[in-house]
């Protein structure tokens, strides 16, 4: 992947880079700073030469190589001074003594190089220092300690040598200097100033760097090269400027790449880079160039980035993304320059004007390059603290980008590349799928204000470049406006159709799970439930990637949000049971890094995944998502228990809740409800009772149910269902209590209506839940005393377990001789244990679990209550076998073994009837 | 002389002991009673007695017993027991009783005996004395009116696995051994002397129906079927643990066979490597390797124990409730008279 490419050339020029700031840094301060710009100077003219000479010869004297050792070398001792580290310190000494015979010999003067005089003045002064400060003394190792006493030596004999000029150098430190320094050090500020500024200095300045490697061998006069040399480059650069039609694409493109080829070398300041080449992108000669230049600025600008995991800079991404536009505005211009990375292009493709007729080839990949601003924006949004004004401000960014995006996908479209088009779309969709309508419109907005606001500053901008280039001018073509649809669902839809016309597997996926997420959010339970079973991604989510896993998470937690808001609580439940059954909500939606106790992370798991977190306005708000499972745990869970009182442990729809529960209940003193939990336990506690009035006003009384967008009608419906789970908790508790319930009695407990009440209690009839009828003249439930025996739930008990143990046995069997068998559940245990590790895990399955569930459960219980009927028996087993796989012979045996004991027992008994007559 | 007698002397020890496997255990009357009393006396809780008699040939008598007193969890309780015994038998010798231990008597609820416990006492005393045999009796079991009493002894292939402590898969095909071989039941055959047989036909009456037959005629056998039934499902998870036990042993097995496979595999094509380039080829055996430590497989005695005891249960339901259904029918047929 392109992306990863650049992702690693990022860290690993980021690496020396900062070694080399650092470096300046600590060398301009202190007494030091002249000859810390001087040696630097040196330095970076040294690597600029160095660089050049992969490219073409560059001759340079003897001299100028003895200067760059020399200076190479007090840059050692710099280093070595600042870790103290004397040995060193004493070899370089030595070193420097040598070369400085070299540098005399080569000169041929007697005069001795400032740069030396200088170095001893600086050895002198530390090592003053060193001797001074006793304590450290103390703690340097003993070969330490040798060498600076040796050093003392050795420093003392020689500078008496040098005596005179160093007095005159401690003096007047600056005369000596001054006259060549001045220029490096106002280069130094323009550095350490900002990197908006006047173009025009910009490119004087880069364009002195830059040709200091090939001047310098014009030189010979001995002590005052220097200043020569950044007067002729003055000049040159003047020239340069005011003569236009002298530049050549050759000259431009011998600039380039040197450029280029500085980059991540050490000396190379990032934001020179940039600026040196923005600047040659005003004086590119042929849109090709200027399009190829500004790719190089572009992947410059991503260089600028700190680390990995911390951010691009905010104006260097904007910048970035303008730069994009405007390669988007020469390709549009120009249809035939065509961007490939595949192809090495032709080292002089870019030297065909703009009046050439074929495909011109410029290296280049817009996708992955979209893809990494993308990326970089989604980054700053992970690191700035979300409430402070300053992610609002990133946030309006976002416009920005789409229009890129938009911009990119229609250029693709356009030319024809439908699968990189289709990446893109899914940028934009990932950007637009958990808005919902009012952040959405409240986004178009955003954007059509922001472009009547910048639009006079992109003019005036415009006016500014163009002052400084006329060699290409590309006018804006590309539109700089969005163009949004109305509705977020049209937009939605487009991306979408696209990305599954055209897109790779894992596009597709996301772009589906996004569309899942997006309907849901719309309250479309149905369509979204459909598009999830449909792509089969459940069976799939595991293999996928860590993020799609958490994609695949946050579209389920939206799926169940959505199923409990339009009323369906069982899906509901079956969506978000296994989110919560781990309890690492927070690390499997990336909104939070969740503490475990029993093992600890390894600072690499840690960063990871601090990288993959969500930023928090993509939050989804896990007070809610915890209330509405909780709640939907509750109403399936009550009636749930009070209809298997007798064995408790049987039938555990939420196994979560049931914790919830047992704690609670554990609590000697329950004060009033706190957190949602305690809310949710209140609740139950009432509900429990058959208490709906109560139940509800606890749940009411959330103030998470402010967050949901149609509030009354979910409370509404909420209400409706705490009535009816209510009454059928009620109807379960109590039957055995009565004889006989009226209807208007039951209407007047639990506020609902005859038919609503006719219907559950139907309802509970038919699937034999209750063991009742109705008496329709007295408008009665007469209940029937239809209790199975003590005897037969504990057979119940028993075939259940005995099914367990011939599955087990069965399986056992399989691994034994089937092969395959093993491999099956170990596999998926695997997976399980794999999906836990990434963090993504829990998805899976759950999703066809929970569809299952249901229908599971009502046939299980149809099956457990329907015990007074004689066949109950072989019907459970038989239920059970055909829901485990292949266990058809099972129950098969069970039947005959049944039989066989009946035939048994009455041979028996006629035997022994035979035996009393007898 | 001397010489030879002795040898002959061992020559008949030897040929005793290969001779005459225990056929059946003949019980006096009275220690039945003594049983019947001590175990009833304290149940549910859980009693054991000493045995006291004969080894004669194939026949082994049982002609006294003594209660030990209720065990409490505690060492020096435990000394005492012992210190108890002991004096007992010496007490008991000094009355001129038969005081050869020929094994203990336990008590028992609804079966549930087949234990390591009782394994382990079983060895203890096997080890001192050759001919030992254990006499389970389930009072609950006796109240529907049937002299729950077995005598039980475990079986000599049993006893070596036993001791060598070996409970893979291997050696119990190599033994042939199955869960159903591990106790051994022993006919028992009550004996009265002459003299006491004689009273009874005094005492008895000459209606046929006797005060115990009642008990028989029971119908509610719901409580006993109840707890069998719990008993089993209990045993049944058991049996689950134990299979899962199994199952992930296997499973580790398997994971080591295949580490094995690909250690030997690199080994192999390090070794023609190496060949290649005329070395010496490393060993194809690392016993210090991890991976090559072999596994230890979990002992099957457990699931053995368990399946007798299923056994056991399903035997008793099947026995209490083929009774029933005779009741049953007794009892409707009764009605329709």
């Amino acid at each position: 992947m392109a992306s990863k490419f650049w992702t690693q050339g990022g860290s690993d020029t980021e690496e020396e880079e900062t070694d080399i700031e650092d470096e300046i840094e600590n060398g301009g301060a202190g007494e030091t700073t002249a000859a810390a710009a001087g040696s630097r100077y040196l330095q970076t003219n040294a690597s600029d030469s160095d660089d050049s000479d992969g490219q073409k010869r560059v001759v340079r004297s003897a001299k100028d190589k003895r200067f760059e050792e020399m200076a190479s070398t007090v840059d050692q001792m710099k280093n070595a001074m600042k870790i103290n580290d004397w040995v060193s310190l004493q070899e370089s000494f030595d070193k420097i003594n040598k070369q400085l015979e070299k540098v005399m010999r080569v000169t041929e003067s007697d005069r001795v190089p400032n740069l030396y005089i200088k170095c001893l003045v600086m050895l002198e002064d530390f090592l003053a220092e060193a001797l001074a400060n006793k304590e450290a003394k103390k703690k340097m190792s003993s070969s330490n300690h040798k060498a600076l006493n040796a050093m003392k030596q050795k420093l003392k004999k020689n500078n008496k040598q040098y005596e005179e000029l160093i007095n005159k150098y401690r003096e007047n430190p600056e005369s000596e200097e001054e006259k060549f320094e001045d220029e490096d050090e106002d280069e130094d500020e323009d550095e350490s100033g900002s990197e908006l500024e006047d173009p025009s200095q910009i490119a004087a300045e880069s364009s002195d760097e830059d040709d200091e490697g090939e001047d310098v061998d014009d030189d010979d006069a001995d002590g005052a090269w220097e200043k020569k040399l950044s007067k002729k480059e003055k000049l040159m650069d003047r020239e340069f400027k005011k003569d236009p039609s002298e530049i050549t694409w050759d000259t431009v493109n011998k600039k380039f790449k040197e450029v280029v080829a500085a980059r991540g070398r050490k000396g190379t300041g990032k934001f020179e880079q940039v600026e040196q080449l923005t600047f040659l992108t005003k004086v590119a000669k042929t849109p090709a160039q200027k399009l190829e230049i500004l790719f190089s600025v572009i992947s410059a600008q991503f260089d600028v980035n700190p680390g990995l995991s911390g951010h691009m800079p905010i104006n260097v991404w904007k910048k970035c993304v303008q730069n994009m536009l405007v390669i988007l505005d020469i390709l549009v211009q120009y249809p035939n320059i065509v961007v490939d990375d595949m192809v090495e292009p032709d080292e002089n493709e870019t030297q065909k004007g703009a009046d050439y007729d074929g495909t011109i080839r410029v290296w280049g990949n817009l996708v992955a390059f979209l893809e990494r601003i993308d990326n970089e924006f989604f980054k700053s949004l992970q690191c700035i603290d979300p409430h402070t004004r300053e992610y609002v401000e990133r946030l309006r960014d976002e416009p920005l980008f789409l229009v890129l995006a938009q911009n990119v996908q229609e250029y693709l479209e356009r030319i024809g590349d439908l699968k990189s088009a289709a990446k893109v779309a899914l940028r934009r969709v990932e950007l637009v799928y958990y808005k919902p309508q009012e952040v959405y419109d409240a986004m178009r907005q955003l954007a059509v204000l922001s472009e009547d606001g910048e639009k006079d500053g992109d003019e005036t901008k415009v006016e500014e470049t163009r002052g400084t280039s006329a060699f290409v001018v590309t006018p804006e073509l590309v539109s700089r406006k969005l163009t949004f649809p109305e509705n977020s669902r049209a937009l939605m839809d487009i991306l979408v159709t696209l990305i599954y016309k055209s897109g790779d597997e894992r596009t597709k996926a996301r772009a589906m799970l996004c569309d899942i997420y997006h309907h849901a959010l719309f309250d479309e339970f149905s369509i979204a439930r459909d598009l999830l079973l449909m792509s089969h991604l459940q069976d799939t989510i595991q293999h996928m990637d860590v993020s799609t896993q958490i994609l695949f998470n946050r579209a389920m937690a939206q799926v169940g949000l959505c199923a409990f808001r339009v009323g369906l609580i069982a899906e509901g439940h079956g969506c978000l049971s296994e989110l919560y059954s781990g309890g690492r909500v927070k690390e499997l939606l990336a909104q939070g890094v969740s503490q475990s106790r029993y093992h600890e992370k390894t600072p690499e798991q840690e960063r990871l995944e601090r990288r993959r977190q969500m930023p928090y306005h993509m939050h989804i708000n896990l007070e809610l998502l915890e209330a509405v499972h909780l709640i939907c745990a509750m109403l399936l869970e009550v009636p749930n228990m009070a209809a298997n009182s007798l064995d408790a442990k049987r039938k555990v729809i939420s196994k979560t809740f049931r914790r919830l529960l047992e704690v609670s209940e554990r609590q000697p003193f329950t004060g009033p409800p706190e957190n949602v939990r305690d809310h949710v336990m209140a609740a139950t506690r009432a509900l429990c009772k058959g208490d709906f009035q109560k139940a509800f006003d606890v749940i009411n009384s959330l103030d998470v149910w402010k967050l949901l967008r149609n509030r009354e009608s979910v409370l509404e419906m909420l209400k409706a269902k705490i009535k009816e789970e209510a009454l059928r908790t009620y109807l379960f508790t109590y039957c055995f209590s009565y004889d006989t319930l009226g209807l208007d009695q039951l209407t007047k407990m639990f506020d609902l209506s005859d038919a609503q009440i006719h219907s559950i209690v139907s309802k509970m009839l038919v699937n034999e839940e209750l063991h009742a009828s109705w008496d329709q003249p007295t408008r009665c439930i007469i209940f029937h005393d239809v209790e199975y025996s003590r005897l037969q739930a504990l057979a119940f008990q028993l075939t259940e377990k005995l099914s367990i143990l011939a599955e087990s046995n069965e399986r056992a069997v399989e691994a034994r001789f089937g092969g395959g068998g093993l491999d099956l559940p170990l596999r998926r245990r695997d997976n399980q244990e794999y999906a836990a590790g990434t963090a993504g895990g829990g998805g899976g399955r759950w999703p066809d679990l929970s569809y299952n569930q249901g229908r599971q459960g009502s046939s299980g219980r149809a099956a457990y209550t329907g015990g007074g009927r004689p066949l109950a028996l072989g019907q459970a087993s038989r239920d059970r076998s055909s829901q485990s796989r292949g266990t058809g012979g099972y129950s098969g045996r069970a039947g005959s073994g049944m039989r066989g004991y009946q035939m048994d027992a009455s041979a028996r008994m006629v035997s022994l009837s035979r035996g009393v007559r007898g | 002389m001397a010489s030879s007698m002795a040898r002959s002397f061992l020559q008949v020890a030897a040929t005793e002991e290969v001779a005459s496997p225990l056929r059946v255990v003949q019980i006096e009357g009275l220690v039945i009673l003594k049983i019947i009393k001590h175990c009833k006396e304290f149940s549910p809780a859980l009693v054991t007695g000493q045995l006291l008699g004969l080894d004669v040939g194939s026949v082994l008598e049982v002609t006294n017993c003594f209660p030990f007193p209720i065990r409490e969890e505690d060492e020096e309780i435990e000394a005492d027991g012992a210190n108890y015994q002991l004096e007992m038998m010496r007490c008991l010798r000094e009355v001129n009783v038969d005081n050869n231990t020929v094994g203990w008597y336990q008590s028992t609820i609804l079966g549930s005996y087949q234990t390591v416990e009782l394994i382990e006492t079983f060895m203890n005393y096997q080890e001192n004395i050759r001919r030992c045999v254990c006499i389970i009796y389930d009072p609950s079991r006796s109240n529907q009116g049937v002299l729950a009493l077995k005598a039980l002894k475990l079986s000599d292939s049993f006893m070596e696995l036993y001791r060598a402590n070996n409970f893979t898969g291997e050696k119990l095909r190599e033994k042939n051994l199955s869960w159903v071989d591990i106790f051994e039941e022993i006919p028992i055959q009550v004996s009265n002397s002459a003299l006491i047989s004689a009273f009874m036909t005094e005492l008895e009456s000459d209606t046929p129906v006797k005060q115990c037959d009642y008990d028989r005629l029971q119908l509610s056998t719901k409580p006993y079927m109840e707890r069998n039934v719990e008993f089993l499902i209990e045993c049944m998870d058991d049996l689950s643990m134990e299979q899962q036990k199994f199952q992930f042993y296997y499973r580790s097995l398997s994971r080591q066979q295949a580490q094995q496979q690909a250690w030997l595999q690199k080994r192999r094509t390090e070794n023609m490597a190496r060949k290649a380039a005329g070395e010496e080829p490393l060993p194809e055996e690392d016993p210090s390797n991890p991976i090559f430590k072999p596994i230890p497989e979990p002992s099957r005695l457990e699931s053995f124990l368990v399946t007798n005891q299923i056994a056991n249960y399903c035997n008793q339901i099947n026995g209490v409730a083929g009774q029933n259904f005779n009741r049953l029918y007794l009892m409707k047929s009764l009605h329709d008279n």
